[in-house]
């Protein structure tokens, strides 16, 4: 017992000492202090913090709006001339939270894709450690499939696990402490895209399965549905409350630890938060549009 | 920067209507998921052995419900930052 203790107490030196040591670096409270790879250099330095909350959050959520209130020239990632042609095609404003979130989506696909050529390569009889993971995910997404549509839908598995993956990757990117890492989710046009193809999917589905007049008399034919009005456009509030549900959560979330971080003037990482924020609600979030998006095909099938 | 007297009104009312939105687009949510929480624990109670079906089925009960709520966050961010 006393062993333990005194391990304990050991570990709590070492946090105070290093977090004394943080604050020692992190100098007066009004600079702050930057730690990080920025432009592909290692960066440590202090930087007057010359905006307030407000600007902050919008240069970190609204970054076109930010660039066009200072006047600054935004930091250029990359190749010139892919800014160059952005900038061309969107116009100045539009061209960097654009040209931001592609490189935070092309990230992300090219993690799906590693992940996909890692278990690829090593696939045994007698599984590895990561392939016993990503089975036993694959697995419990086939499980719901298997109860939602039945035995003979199992095609639609690969679809439901790419999207599962790939929004909960999304989510948890933004949890990496890199300056210009942020969820691709946190902009309403992937998740807008994400609910418009689930949806677009749904109706080629009933299409396929119930022929071209069975599906579209649901809603041209007022004898057999009276409130074939209605129907249509409750196709576009599914839209709507599947994209707006999982852009607010992740806004939501990215903005309290934003303004968390300001209160204690960006000297602790708020731990906590990103625990809560980052980890649970994102896997709840990418869980809930997974399942929903399947629950739309059932509804549409089993008529 | 400088308001003039107008944007200035505009712009307490924009906060205003920003607190309020989310105080009173709180209160859903935040019902509808205790009532959730509290009717799986009586599942629970009656049969343990579907614990773990219960609290996943529970969970994705109350993200869905819980999205009135991010509504009116979204609705909130709305008037705070495009005002």
């Amino acid at each position: 017992m006393a062993k333990k203790k005194g391990s304990i107490l050991k570990i709590f030196i070492i946090f105070a000492i290093i977090e004394i040591a943080l604050v020692i670096i992190s100098g007066s409270f009004n600079k702050q202090l930057q730690i990080g790879f920025n432009n592909g250099k290692f960066v440590f330095k202090h930087i007057k913090s010359h905006y307030d909350l407000q600007e902050k959050i919008t240069e970190e959520f609204q970054i076109d709006e930010h660039f066009r209130k200072t006047g600054e020239t935004p930091e250029i990632y990359g190749s010139n001339q892919v800014y160059e042609f952005f900038k061309e095609i969107f116009g100045e404003a539009s061209a960097v939270g654009t040209f931001q979130l592609l490189r935070m989506m092309l990230i992300v696909d090219l993690l799906l894709l590693f992940i996909a050529l890692i278990i690829k390569k090593q696939l045994l009889k007698r599984p590895s450690q990561p392939q016993i993971l990503f089975e036993m995910v694959y697995s419990a997404l086939e499980q719901f499939v298997i109860e939602t549509l039945g035995k003979e839908k199992l095609n639609f598995t690969p679809y439901i696990v790419t999207l599962f993956l790939f929004i909960w990757i999304s989510n948890m990117i933004g949890m990496i402490p890199i300056p210009g890492f942020m969820e691709p989710t946190r902009n309403l046009n992937v998740p807008l895209g994400l609910g418009i193809l689930a949806v677009a999917i749904v109706h080629i589905t009933a299409l396929k399965v119930k022929g071209v007049w069975g599906h579209l008399q649901n809603y041209l034919n007022p004898i057999k549905n009276p409130l074939a009005l209605l129907d249509i456009i409750s196709e576009f509030s599914k839209v709507v409350s599947i994209s707006f549900r999982l852009f607010g959560n992740v806004l939501g979330g990215a903005i309290i630890i934003t303004v968390v971080s300001s209160l204690v003037s960006y000297v602790v990482f708020p731990v906590g938060l990103n625990l809560f924020f980052g980890m649970f609600v994102g896997t709840i979030q990418a869980f809930v549009f997974t399942m929903l998006a399947l629950t739309y095909i059932g509804v549409e099938i089993s008529e | 920067m400088e308001l003039t007297l107008a944007q200035g009104i505009v712009k307490a009312a924009a906060l205003l209507g920003a607190g309020m939105c989310m105080g009173m687009g709180a209160l859903g949510p935040g019902v509808g998921e205790g009532f959730v929480a509290g009717k799986a624990c009586e599942g629970i109670a009656r049969s343990p052995e579907n614990a773990s079906l219960i609290t996943r089925t529970m969970l994705v009960g109350q993200a869905v419900s819980e999205s009135t709520g991010i509504y009116s966050l979204v609705i909130a961010l709305l008037l705070i930052f495009s005002t």
